[in-house]
């Protein structure tokens, strides 16, 4: 299989792909683009909060001074400038002050009104007003302090030893832990999850663009004529196949520098992430995820080619490889759907499926320790389809790249299997 | 002693037999030509001479031995439907042709420089192709199908869509490349090409063959009794003469064909003394188109199906 031929037409593949200054600089900008968006949104999440201005008022004015001295120390006054005005009302002045406010919060001269009743010192059930009253990452800082309140209040008098108040006043702290093969277990922040999410999204980008980019081209061939010149030196066979590894090379040097990039930053002390998104990579992991993709390459560049052959121009082969894509678009979803726990059953089979194990596999890989045998097995499968389908393939591309035309049929394309070629 | 020998080559496709059971033999060092209308199953049989098709049934033998890669490498092919790669540089482009018929290193590029210097393309050698002048990725595309010096050239329609100049380059080619003793091969259906440039043919038809063998013998053979007439007047007259048997107008030249060999110089007479101003009065000769229309019937009368697009 392997002769100068497919190798000329390898070199040829990939002095066209690999070297084409779009390639290279879309390769290189889409690293750039992750750190930029990354930046953005952390720089979004420390300006975001800023200089919040709020009204605090509480219907029993003996704790109001509570919450002036608790949150005096909060972060959210000290670090982030949140202004807090306090006053104490009744139930029914508190519905004229909400009145008076309404303008202000509205033209956002304030961001919203926390009304604290009496009963809140048995239910815990406090009220607040706002445009945006379904805020999240408010309530997540706000409800400590105020439950340390509450706490205060509700234990003062009942004879109770200051531990036994700080252990009733100190929330659940959840603390990760990875329990792995290894002898040690290790403390984990959210590293595993972002390293799985950005193995999920670059495979996913990476396979959509070689494998359109592998289409294109062989629409381009079969469009431009050439490929009958090229056929009477090169068999469609040699040809199909040097295209293949032409494509296939060319998208794991494009995910070995994009991992190549993540693997830098991880181990680099020039940037520091914090401790919490601290990435493990492991160089084994890249070992694998490049080979597997390799395959998985193999096996959609394939597709992607024989539906080149069956439509002579872009359109129609866009409505027609939608059943490839699925292949491609479905396996993300489960591998983002993954992140939020990584042991549903249907991971499991579709990080083996064929097809789909090319994204789940290594996503799942990143937050939680596969089995050997299942890695290897992932593989075995892929080069089974590959084994499986390409003889189909193959026929529907010798047949196709010679045809034009009106567009072809399914039942016909399925004609051309019995074609002797 | 023949070059290529095809031996009973049959294709179908579905139901459309598109060749069937064809065979003849190309002569060494001959321009042999495969003639027929268009849809006739011409670019089948090459496809499969080409072994880009694989043929139902069938053989084709090269000096004695089955076709295989051997071949390829030894033929420059230039299909109808030809192509370049665009984006590629000119010089690039050779070079990536003769590399994948097994040819490549620096007497390669050389000979490809020469190429490009004979026919105007050297200052073009570093641009793209797209930015070639149709005509210019015509010549480009010649000198692919010649520089790796092949044995055999096959042209399929060569002189589709091909500008007036390019028209003589190619043919310059193809008489150069037959002095130099290799076989060319092409297939046309435009019948007076064939005849000028052509000693061998085969006619195929309906995917059959109807006809072979050297230009010269098939002339003399269907030429008796057939005189090719050049003229100004009006020759209506003839239709209902007891001379003639089928009167046919070609446009340039009207073929007469006589009911008797010997009666050419009577119909000359009659001709001049009904004042018809004979310019060119040739007895036994016959066009290609002639025999063509004698043997598959009027061309316009397609009534088979025909190889299209597969």
């Amino acid at each position: 299989m392997f002769n100068y031929r497919v190798i000329a037409v390898i070199k040829r593949e990939l002095k066209e792909k690999l070297f084409s200054k779009a390639f290279i600089i879309l390769t290189l900008m889409i690293p750039g683009m992750i750190f930029i968006f990354g930046g953005v949104s952390v720089m979004l999440n420390l300006t975001e909060s800023k200089g919040l201005k709020f009204e605090l008022v509480v219907e029993n004015p003996s704790i109001l001074l509570d919450f002036q001295t608790e949150f005096s120390k909060a972060d959210f006054v000290t670090k982030k400038n949140y202004v807090f005005g306090y006053s104490s009302l009744k139930r029914d002045e508190f519905r004229n002050f909400l009145n008076d406010k309404k303008q202000q919060i509205i033209n956002d001269n304030l961001t919203g009104v926390f009304f604290i009743p009496d009963s809140a010192m048995n239910n815990k059930k406090i009220e607040y007003y706002s445009k945006s009253p379904q805020n999240i990452s408010l309530s997540r800082e706000l409800e400590k302090p105020i439950n340390k309140i509450f706490l205060n209040i509700f234990f003062k008098g009942k004879s109770l030893s200051a531990e036994d108040l700080d252990f009733a006043r100190s929330g659940v702290d959840f603390t990760g832990f990875k329990v792995s093969k290894d002898e040690k277990i290790a403390e984990e922040g959210y590293g595993n999850l972002v390293l799985s999410y950005a193995l999920s999204i670059l495979l996913y980008m990476s396979l959509l663009m070689i494998g359109q980019m592998a289409m294109q081209s062989v629409i381009e061939e079969k469009g431009s004529k050439i490929v009958e010149v090229i056929l009477s030196s090169v068999s469609s066979k040699e040809l199909m196949t040097g295209k293949i590894l032409g494509s296939a090379i060319t998208g794991v040097a494009q995910m070995a520098v994009w991992l190549g990039t993540i693997l830098a930053v991880s181990s680099s002390a020039l940037i520091a992430l914090p401790p919490e998104i601290s990435l493990n990579v492991k160089p084994e992991l890249v070992i694998y995820v490049l080979l597997n993709f390799f395959i998985g390459l193999v096996l959609f560049v394939g597709l992607f080619s024989m539906m080149g052959a069956i439509f002579d121009n872009a359109q129609d082969a866009a409505s027609g490889n939608m059943p490839i894509m699925m292949l491609i678009i479905i396996p993300f979803f489960i591998a983002i759907s993954m992140m939020e726990n990584p042991n549903k059953p249907y991971v499991e089979i579709a990080s083996l499926f064929p097809f789909a194990s090319i994204i789940v596999m290594p996503a799942r890989m990143a937050m939680i320790d596969v089995p050997l045998w299942q890695l290897i097995l992932a593989v075995c499968i892929n080069l089974a389809t590959i084994y499986a389908i390409f003889p189909i393939a193959g026929k529907i591309y010798h047949v196709g790249i010679l045809r034009t035309g009106k567009k072809p049929k399914w039942s016909e394309v399925i004609k051309w299997l019995k074609y002797k070629y | 002693m023949y070059a290529l020998e095809v031996k009973n080559l049959t294709k179908s496709f579905g139901k459309l037999v598109a060749v069937d059971n064809a065979s003849f033999e190309v002569p060494e060092g001959s321009i042999f030509g495969l003639i027929g209308r268009n849809g006739a199953g011409k670019t089948t049989t090459i496809r499969m001479m080409m072994g880009i098709y694989l043929p139902d049934n069938g053989e084709v033998v090269l000096r004695g031995v089955k076709v295989g890669q051997e071949f390829k490498n030894q033929v420059g092919y230039l299909p109808e439907e030809r192509g370049l790669y665009k984006k590629m540089k000119v010089l690039d482009t050779l070079l990536y042709f003769a590399e994948i018929k097994g040819k490549s290193g620096r007497e390669i590029q050389r000979r490809a420089e020469d190429y490009l210097k004979r026919f105007e393309l050297y200052d073009r050698r570093l641009s793209k192709v797209e930015d070639l002048s149709k005509g210019n990725q015509q010549k480009l595309q010649f000198i692919s199908t010649v520089l790796h010096e092949p044995e055999f050239i096959i042209l399929d329609e060569p002189y589709s869509g091909l500008d007036p100049i390019n028209t003589n380059l190619l043919r310059e080619i193809i008489l150069e490349m037959k002095q130099k003793g290799k076989v060319i091969i092409f297939s046309t259906h435009l019948m007076d090409f064939a005849e000028k440039m052509c000693d061998h043919i085969v006619m195929i038809d309906h995917g059959k063959i109807i006809l072979k063998g050297s230009m010269k013998e098939l002339k003399s053979k269907y030429a008796q009794k057939n005189v090719s007439l050049t003229y100004d007047g009006d020759i209506s007259f003839l239709k209902t003469n007891p001379l003639v048997e089928k009167l046919s107008d070609y446009g340039n030249t009207t073929g007469i064909k006589l009911k008797n060999a010997n009666d050419a110089q009577q119909l000359l007479k009659l001709l001049v003394d009904k004042n018809i101003n004979v310019k060119k009065f040739d007895a036994n000769d016959i066009s290609l188109q002639e025999i063509f229309v004698e043997l598959a019937g009027h061309e316009n009368g397609n009534n088979g199906k025909e190889v299209r697009n597969v």
